[in-house]
């Protein structure tokens, strides 16, 4: 498969009052054609800042890339200047966001927004892109696209703006469609809509999705790869399965644990995992789950494990997978005992 | 469901509340009956808009129904109105969504708790000093937290001190809204252990709001499921799951993603066409009806009342045929 998007090492700051929040420490991952990737962890653990670099979104000042790459085909976005930037935004990559109450423009028909990328991009005629709206929109699943082009946002319901967003995210062909938490605003029933138009749109268009979210639930309903963000890091990267069925970092772990099973009842606690997530504005020096693991060493409060590989394809970045670890239980990769 | 052991601590009775607004009338909760056990968790659940917000602030007191009544069985024997609504927030809490603007910022996090305790006269002021610190443990802080302020604190410490201001006044009655929509997974299980432990310990009944139904089984021993501002299948929470008869319900657990990717691999979801319609000015007849595969023509002309199937209060008029059920 060909690699579209590799991020190696990509560091991000926000420079604020309180001194500068480390937001990303180190991120590397690569993005294959076709494929579904989730990047999962909880708020503050940097996914959607890693997100927003790749667009180049966060404003800088106060945001800036300290260090590392990110390459799309051959092109550096980190390097990338805001008039290349223009170009990629929207025709190689795409995004679309949590709040489709508020990424609309709300005094503009939903047929000119489609247009307005469709026109700049693939040099359409007006009456050649206003068909191009209406097929974007029927591949969205919007009954009557023929006459919703014409309608304000705010005649069309949440889970319909989402598609509107989904129909504009597509309308130059991306080679990669960023989401950023796309169901996290939406109803249950909704949000099954949404998750099987974007598997669709996969099968059908062959672009990579790379989606970011808090819910495992999502996750296991339609990503691929895996890539699970703590403290700013990603601590563990592997397959659908490797994650849900091996996985080996104790976030991982605790995190799939402390979420209820559908054969729990009240009598079974929840595993818990204690203390809060570090704050970035000081981040820990070694391994950021360092503070809230129960088989921390002295080893991981002073220095980052690199990234071991339990099985293929499948990294961990945790001294329990060292050669020399003495401890036995926390290395096997199984389900794992959880911490109260 | 035990019939036997019905202690109803809470009653809801043919509640309805209507607003009036721009083009006509908001139904929101539309003749709900409901019985709240003492000692159990009652869990509620629906998409946004469906009422449960509006029926939970109904039954706080906070809107007086449009019609029907709520009656209140505990240490006190009360019709809720507006009168007897200081009586009645001495036995019933609430535990709110957002930890975030539910704190005062400028009250001290010891003053916040002990707010309540002095509006209903409770104790000395030495005495309610140390159910402060005593409150601060029960809900896994410390003494020394009292003197600091809501900014200090993480979300889900945040959500503790809203749980330690519920109890304060110790009451018997405590409805949960949505109190972990708002926090980090690896918090949520936190909370969830708390409120479970609490509701041992001290022998409390909990109406528990949430739209996250993997938690709401979890916690809850019977679940209410609403649409469309009125309840359309009632059973206890393993039965509600394991056999879900209305074909609402039936829909809104298929669109729940599990987090196993086999059974998500496995599953067929019954996707559920178009969205919640508006509950301004509802048509007659079945809430569900525009979105249900089995509807037919009675569906859209009569209003299903709610009847025992196999245990569970169902309102289809269908379900025996749905569901194979002679």
């Amino acid at each position: 498969m060909k690699k579209i998007l590799e991020v190696k090492d990509l560091h991000v700051s926000f420079h604020t009052y309180a001194g500068e929040v480390k937001a990303v420490r180190g991120v590397s991952f690569d993005l294959y054609e076709g494929e579904i990737l989730a990047i999962v962890g909880e708020s503050g653990s940097g996914k959607s800042v890693t997100a927003q670099t790749i667009m180049k979104l966060n404003p800088m000042p106060p945001a800036e890339i300290l260090g590392g790459s990110i390459f799309l085909g051959d092109k550096d976005i980190v390097k990338a200047s805001e008039k290349e930037m223009m170009t990629i935004r929207g025709k190689d990559i795409s995004m679309i966001f949590q709040d489709p109450m508020t990424s609309l423009n709300p005094t503009m028909p939903i047929g000119k927004q489609l247009t307005e990328a469709i026109r700049r991009h693939r040099k359409m005629s007006k009456s050649e892109a206003d068909k191009e709206a209406i097929r974007l929109l029927k591949l969205v699943r919007i009954p009557n696209p023929e006459s919703r082009v014409f309608q304000f946002p705010h005649e069309f319901s949440g889970g319909m703006r989402q598609r509107v967003m989904i129909a504009m995210a597509l309308s130059c062909e991306p080679k990669l469609l960023i989401a950023d938490e796309p169901t996290t605003a939406l109803d249950v029933t909704i949000q099954a809509q949404i998750i099987e138009l974007l598997k669709e749109i996969r099968e059908k268009t062959g672009t990579a999705i790379m989606i970011i979210t808090h819910d495992l639930g999502v996750v296991a309903s339609m990503a691929d790869r895996i890539a699970v963000m703590y403290g700013g890091k990603i601590v563990e990267t592997g397959t659908v399965e490797d994650i849900f069925y091996r996985p080996a970092h104790p976030y991982t772990k605790a995190l799939l644990q402390s979420l209820p099973k559908t054969d729990m009842d009240k009598n079974t606690r929840l595993v818990s995992i204690n203390g809060t997530p570090p704050d970035l504005l000081n981040p820990p020096q070694g391994c950021p789950f360092s503070g809230r693991c129960k088989y921390t060493m002295k080893i991981c409060l002073n220095e980052m494990p690199p990234n071991f590989e339990p099985s293929k394809n499948h990294k961990a970045a945790c001294w329990l997978l060292h050669e020399d670890c003495p401890y036995t239980e926390g290395k096997a990769v199984d389900g794992g005992e959880g911490n109260e | 469901m035990n019939n036997d052991n019905k202690d109803v601590l809470v009653e809801v009775k043919d509640v309805s509340k209507h607003f009036k607004v721009e083009g006509g009338i908001l139904k929101a909760v539309n003749h709900v009956n409901l019985e709240i056990r003492r000692g159990e968790t009652l869990g509620l659940v629906g998409e946004s808009g469906c009422g449960k917000s509006t029926l939970s602030k109904v039954i706080m007191g906070i809107y007086p129904p449009t019609t029907g009544q709520i009656i209140y069985h505990g240490k006190k024997e009360l019709v809720v109105s507006k009168k007897n609504l200081f009586e009645y927030a001495k036995v019933a809490q609430i535990i709110f969504q957002d930890p975030y603007s539910s704190l005062d910022p400028r009250m001290t996090v010891g003053s916040i708790i002990e707010e309540g305790m002095i509006i209903h006269k409770m104790y000395n002021s030495k005495k309610r000093r140390e159910r402060v610190y005593e409150l601060l443990k029960l809900v896994g802080l410390n003494a020394e937290h009292a003197g600091r302020y809501p900014h200090e604190f993480s979300g889900g410490q945040r959500q503790r001190i809203g749980i330690a201001r519920a109890l304060a006044i110790e009451p018997e009655f405590i409805i949960c809204d949505e109190p972990i929509s708002a926090l980090d997974v690896s918090i949520q299980a936190q909370i969830i252990n708390l409120l479970y432990d609490l509701q041992k310990k001290l022998n409390l009944t909990y109406l528990f709001i949430a739209h996250d139904l993997n938690i709401v089984k979890y916690i809850s021993d019977r679940i209410a499921v609403m649409y469309l501002g009125n309840i359309v299948e009632l059973s206890s929470s393993e039965e509600l799951y394991k056999n879900p008869l209305h074909p609402y319900t039936k829909a809104l657990l298929s669109a729940v993603p599990v987090p196993d990717p086999k059974i998500e691999a496995q599953k067929k979801r019954r996707l559920l066409d178009g969205d919640v319609p508006s509950p301004i000015n509802p048509k007659p007849g079945c809430p569900f009806a525009g979105r249900c595969p089995y509807a037919t023509e009675i569906c859209w002309k009569d209003f299903p009342e709610p009847e025992m199937t196999e245990g569970h209060l169902v309102a289809c008029h269908h379900v025996e045929k749905i569901n194979n059920i002679k």
